[in-house]
């Protein structure tokens, strides 16, 4: 299966400190790709340098089989992003927020009317008396996660994008990425709920700090009762799996 | 009363100060501004004070020179509040205090106090601690009655700048608010000016108009620092009159419930009309342009700023033309007609030029995303910039006939058409420099509270204080290059203009493309 995304040796640096470090992932075309990693592992970063809003240091990108610079204006109209801080103008309505991001991606006015009605009214953000700025957290997700597909991407990028959204918005969101999978497009997410992530995902790509990938394999067989080996260990669920790849541990806290 | 947290509150105003030198630009801001102060503050204090201090001695009229000084700069500093924001950034909104265990009462008194100590404000006193010095100094002065009147016509000026900047900002908030604000301005900019040749064929009629500023604090603080008797205490009790009226005001008015603007209407609507403005610089803009002129509609400061720019611009054009002429004659008034087209240029949209992101916060990132070259941010927000300046130099143009002397020249209006142009250029191309380099993050959602960096602000007043007083000195020193016979020279001034907005467009897009990184970390509050 050919590569939807491909990552050979990424880096990214400021100054002296590695977010990224030689980073090199190929994500399959119609997969469900999660990227895992603990808080300031490089999540993010990596996310910035696939959508163009940042420089990688070292290292190249392809998205869809041809070159990725933040200057690929005709690849950017392919993907659709829901980054981690949703990158909306508070001051807008959402269905002007929606319009102008449909417009700038090509899409003509008649097109945008139908799809900004259709979107709004599927994801229960028809309060048109509120600007973003008014609306919740979970609601500005939801307008992010519209401003991500509204244009019937060939791949989506989203980061942390089912925190804060109630268990009906989710779900939503979950089955139209299932479909969007199916297909034969492409969805790179990243989350902290390692349960949404084995239940959605088909793959994964475990990363720790910084930027360093220590893991990545089909997850498929979690959903079927299965498990992972991994250094003779069998882990049943993603997240013992995570834990031990991440060596995580926390201080017990007496005056806590 | 939680003093101890007051006292935190505040070392964390004078802390958060001192975190902006982290940065190299912020450092070199920091010692320029404190440099421009003392320069400023000595300046101050030599001339205003020592000068006023002479002259009353000489004149015997301390009490009526040293209100007159103070009343100008009672009125500057409240102006200087209200319209370039110093001094009334509140650093603390009250939804951030509300996490500490403040009570109701302290929160408003740490907000104030917070905001009084702002550099600007030193700057004010000092200029009043100078007229004091220099009014004891030649011996007309008392040293500790003037002392505390300084300080009570200190709080006096800030309540009263306060009051006037919530009214306003209240107004501004209103359906219809702006346009009764404009009016109000009018009246208040272009009435002494018209009020002046009546004034001069009457001259009885100026005393009950002298008489009225006998009330103000201003003159309380004067007769403090010149008299030694009864007098005195009269004027310290006047200004604490005035501080506590102002002071309920000004609670009163806090705690009047804001009426926030609500649609009228729960319908989809899909209005286009900023697309189709956008549409006069090419359908490829449009869509930013569009987007851009709907984001700053909706900014109380731009919906302020740009509508108050036309009876300023009315009163710049009076005052630097009219009044100037009839003082200094026709190729004074000339000139300044010059600079005060130029200043039309630009100064509706003067604050948000030399910081375009400013306000976008991570709206910036959604630039960034764009299936297009990431620098069209810049461009369309500089290309919106120039759309709306156009309008007013177009405004501008045919109120000149009016506010002109004498015979109508249409030369004149292709000459002044050019100057404006230039002006606009020039400031554009500055700012786009600016916003890449001095970039800030403002607060969309306040109207008040100066949110430019020092580069900024060097720019917009620096461009105003020297298109107002540059022409003047110019037709003195080369009177025969002004006549309207010349009006070639000001298009050709602005098509070089043009050429170097065209070019710094260019150049500056490449420099955005590099510094987005940085500009998105400033944008978003992250560094």
């Amino acid at each position: 299966m050919s590569s939807a995304i491909l990552m050979r040796n990424l880096a990214k640096t400021y100054g002296m400190v590695v977010a990224v470090e030689d980073l090199s992932l190929a994500v399959p075309k119609g997969s469900m790709f999660g990227f895992l990693g603990p808080n300031g592992s490089g999540k993010s970063t990596t996310i910035g340098c696939l959508t163009g809003l940042l420089d990688p240091s070292a290292g190249e990108m392809e998205i869809l089989g041809e070159r990725f610079t933040a200057e690929s204006a005709d690849l950017k109209r392919r993907m659709g992003v829901m980054p981690e801080t949703l990158g909306l103008f508070e001051p807008l309505y959402a269905h002007e927020f929606l319009a102008f991001v449909a417009r700038m991606f090509g899409l003509d006015e008649a097109t945008t009317r139908t799809r900004v009605t259709e979107l709004l009214a599927a994801l229960e953000l028809t309060d048109t008396r509120k600007t973003l700025a008014e609306f919740s957290t979970g609601m500005r997700k939801r307008v992010a996660f519209a401003a991500a597909v509204i244009h019937s991407p060939e791949v989506l990028f989203l980061d942390e994008p089912f925190e804060s959204i109630d268990p009906a918005g989710v779900a939503l969101m979950k089955q139209w990425l299932r479909r969007f999978t199916e297909q034969g497009r492409t969805v790179f997410i990243t989350s902290h709920v390692l349960e949404t992530v084995e239940r959605l995902c088909t793959a994964v790509a475990i990363i720790t700090k910084p930027g360093k990938l220590v893991w990545q394999g089909d997850i498929t067989v979690l959903a079927n009762e299965g498990s992972i080996q991994y250094e003779g260990q069998e882990f049943h669920a993603l997240e013992p799996l995570f834990l031990h790849l991440t060596g995580q541990h926390y201080a017990d806290l007496n005056w806590l | 009363m939680n003093l101890e947290l007051l006292g935190n509150l505040l070392r964390l105003r004078y802390r958060l100060i001192w975190a902006k030198t982290r940065s190299r630009n912020g450092k070199i801001a920091l010692f320029m501004a404190g440099y421009l102060l003392l320069i400023a503050a000595f300046g101050a204090l030599a001339a205003g004070g020592l000068g006023a201090g002479a002259i009353a001695v000489r004149a015997g009229k301390a009490t009526q020179i040293a209100a007159g000084v103070l009343f100008g700069v009672y009125l500057c500093a409240t102006i200087g509040t209200v319209i370039l924001g110093f001094g009334m950034n509140a650093i603390f909104a009250e939804s951030e205090m509300r996490r500490y265990p403040l009570r109701a009462r302290e929160r408003r008194l740490a907000r104030h106090i917070v905001a009084m100590l702002d550099l600007y404000w030193y700057l004010v006193v000092g200029l009043d601690l100078g007229l004091l010095a220099g009014l004891y100094l030649y011996g007309a002065g008392f040293f500790w009655l003037g002392l505390l009147a300084v300080l009570l016509l200190y709080v006096c000026n800030y309540v009263t700048a306060r009051v006037v900047s919530t009214i306003v900002e209240r107004l501004v908030a209103r359906r219809g608010g702006s346009i009764l604000l404009m009016a109000a301005i009018m009246v208040l900019s272009l009435g002494p000016s018209f009020l002046m040749p009546y004034l001069q064929k009457h001259p009885h009629a100026v005393g009950p108009y002298l008489a009225w500023g006998k009330w103000t604090p201003p003159y309380g603080a004067a007769l403090a620092m010149t008299r030694g008797d009864l007098s005195a205490v009269w004027g310290l009790g006047l200004i604490l009159l005035w501080t506590a009226l102002l002071g309920a005001a000004m609670v009163a008015l806090e705690q009047w419930p804001v009426r926030a603007r609500v649609a009228s209407s729960g319908k989809l609507q899909w209005a286009s009309r900023y697309e189709r403005v956008g549409a006069f610089l090419g359908p490829q803009n449009a869509i930013l342009i569009g987007q851009w002129l709907r984001f700053f509609s909706r900014n109380n400061r731009f919906r302020m700023m740009y509508p108050l720019s036309l009876p300023l611009v009315g009163f710049l054009v009076y005052a630097l033309t009219r009044q100037t002429g009839m003082a200094h004659g026709p190729k004074v008034e000339f000139a300044s007609a010059m600079g005060a087209y130029a200043i039309v240029g630009f100064i509706g949209t003067a604050q948000f030029a030399v910081n375009q992101f400013g306000y976008v916060g991570s709206g910036l990132r959604r630039y960034l995303l764009l299936p297009a070259d990431p620098a069209v941010a810049l461009r369309s927000c500089s290309y919106t910039f120039a759309l709306l300046n156009m309008v007013l130099i177009v405004v501008g143009l045919v109120v000149w006939p009016f506010l002109s002397r004498g015979e109508f020249d249409p030369l004149m209006m292709v000459l002044l058409a050019g100057c404006s142009l230039t002006g606009m250029f020039l400031y554009l191309t500055a700012g786009l420099w600016v916003s890449l380099l001095a970039a800030r993050r403002g607060n969309y959602y306040s109207s008040f509270g100066n949110d430019l960096s020092f580069a900024g602000n060097v720019i917009l007043i620096g461009a105003m204080m020297a298109l107002v007083f540059l022409p003047r000195v110019a037709a003195e020193s080369w009177p025969d290059m002004f006549r309207s016979g010349y009006w070639w020279v000001t298009l050709a001034a602005a098509a070089v203009a043009a050429g170097i907005y065209w070019m710094s467009l260019e150049r500056a897009s490449v420099w955005f493309r590099a510094r987005r990184e940085r500009l998105l970390a400033i944008m978003e509050g992250r560094s």
